[in-house]
């Protein structure tokens, strides 16, 4: 069970539709694992269904219903028939495949890897990260600019903000100065989402700054 | 057992005094979804007057909605997508699990995001479908049944509306309908960020739909 959620406000705009894919991922993946804020999802989206029912409605072309059944009489294919309802690959498997820890890492300083793939989405202005540390490996101190969303993918890291397991949902920014461990006996990897990159905050770390290019 | 339990249940409503009957019915309307019935007759038997109602009610809604998000040159081609796609889903939809309503909604909101992506894009480009990050209630068999939550939120979801400050229904509105972010409500009506945060808060406070944004 997960101990960090998104807010409310972060729900209703992934209920509304309106994150970007890789806000959207990250939000998908901490609710596959959390009942909780599936449910306050589901209460969102009748909340989209309310607003949509009460705002004005608009008459549709004359032609409308015909053109559908027309469309439907003319592709059976599309008559309702049960969908095989085979267990559907999580997003993240699409995206990286099975294994999380066997991709083309790129070794940063000592503990810490990281993995761009901001270019499997397209038009995003975001960047977006992997990243793993070490089992017991510590992370340099570094703050944020902008906003960083991470969802905790495997292992678990701690801050002086608490231990964040897998699947657990955080956002940080600019007030942010935090120097991450990886606890447990596993890994440590992230997906994070970056709306500008971090920043280190150690003298010595600085110039080897491995987040900024 | 069952049998047992279920006689006296009905027992119990057949000797129920008239007033009891009658002050339930002066409670508003939508115990029950009207529009579930219907989708479950398109679903089961493809019942073609069935779609027609449910047609007729939603989609001037849904031609709104694409109106309103900025696609005013393809709102009749978003219902169409819309319509096509609760045809041909509508023998997955289980009542239990969405009010009729809430999952056309989610219908809606789905096709409008494909219909921007793959304006934007090549599908070959698309690794992740819209609907592996934005789902409808239903698609994942493994989901227990919380019929009486979900059908209890939208009824006292549009009760508690009604009583809400326009200011408050206004921001949630541009949200939902305009594809507008917090920020970007906050730019338009030039009241600052925290403004629209706190009365988006204050809405969903009142809306019971939110009280825990504490760890649990």
């Amino acid at each position: 069970m997960t101990r960090h959620h998104p807010d409310s406000l972060t729900l209703m705009e992934f209920s509304a539709g309106n994150l970007s894919e890789p806000h959207a991922l990250c939000i998908r993946l901490h609710l596959d694992q959390c009942s909780h804020c599936r449910s306050r999802v589901e209460t969102l989206d009748s909340l989209g269904a309310v607003m949509m029912d009460q705002q004005p409605k608009v008459s549709v072309a004359d032609t409308s219903f015909e053109q559908l059944l027309a469309r439907i009489d003319s592709a059976p294919v599309e008559q309702p028939t049960p969908v095989a309802r085979t267990p559907r690959l999580s997003p993240l498997q699409k995206l990286l495949g099975d294994d999380i820890n066997d991709l083309p890492w790129k070794r940063q300083l000592g503990d810490v890897s990281v993995l761009d793939i901001t270019e499997k989405f397209p038009g995003q202005s975001e960047r977006v990260v992997l990243q793993k540390l070490v089992a017991g490996g510590k992370a340099p101190a570094h703050t944020h600019r902008g906003s960083e969303t991470t969802i905790v993918l495997q292992g678990a890291f701690a801050d002086q903000k608490g231990v964040f397991n897998q699947w657990d949902f955080v956002v940080l920014n600019e007030q942010d100065e935090h120097k991450p461990v990886a606890v447990g006996c596993e890994d440590c990897i992230t997906l994070s989402v970056l709306s500008a990159p971090l920043k280190l905050t150690g003298t010595f770390t600085r110039m080897l700054n491995p987040f900024i290019r | 057992m069952m049998m047992t339990v279920q006689s006296s249940n009905h027992a119990t409503v057949k000797e129920r005094p008239v007033t009891t009957l009658e002050q339930q019915k002066t409670k508003p309307e939508g115990r029950k979804d009207p529009w579930g019935p219907l989708l479950e007759k398109v679903g089961k038997t493809q019942d073609r007057a069935a779609y027609h109602s449910l047609f007729e009610h939603f989609a001037p809604q849904i031609k709104y909605y694409a109106i309103s998000n900025g696609m005013a040159n393809h709102a009749e081609e978003l219902v169409q997508e819309v319509f096509i796609s609760i045809w041909r889903r509508s023998c997955l939809y289980d009542w239990r699990k969405a009010a009729a309503s809430t999952w056309i909604f989610t219908i809606a909101r789905n096709q409008r995001i494909d219909m921007l992506r793959k304006m934007q894009r090549s599908s070959a480009e698309m690794a992740i479908e819209t609907e592996d990050l934005w789902q409808i209630p239903g698609d994942n068999e493994d989901e227990p049944v919380t019929s009486l939550h979900r059908l209890m939120s939208e009824r006292r979801i549009r009760e508690s509306l009604s009583l809400l400050p326009e200011e408050q229904i206004t921001v949630i509105a541009k949200v939902y309908m305009e594809h507008k972010s917090h920020q970007m409500v906050a730019d338009e009506l030039q009241i600052p960020l925290g403004t629209v945060k706190s009365r988006v808060r204050l809405a969903l406070n009142k809306l019971k739909v939110i009280l825990q944004d504490q760890n649990v």
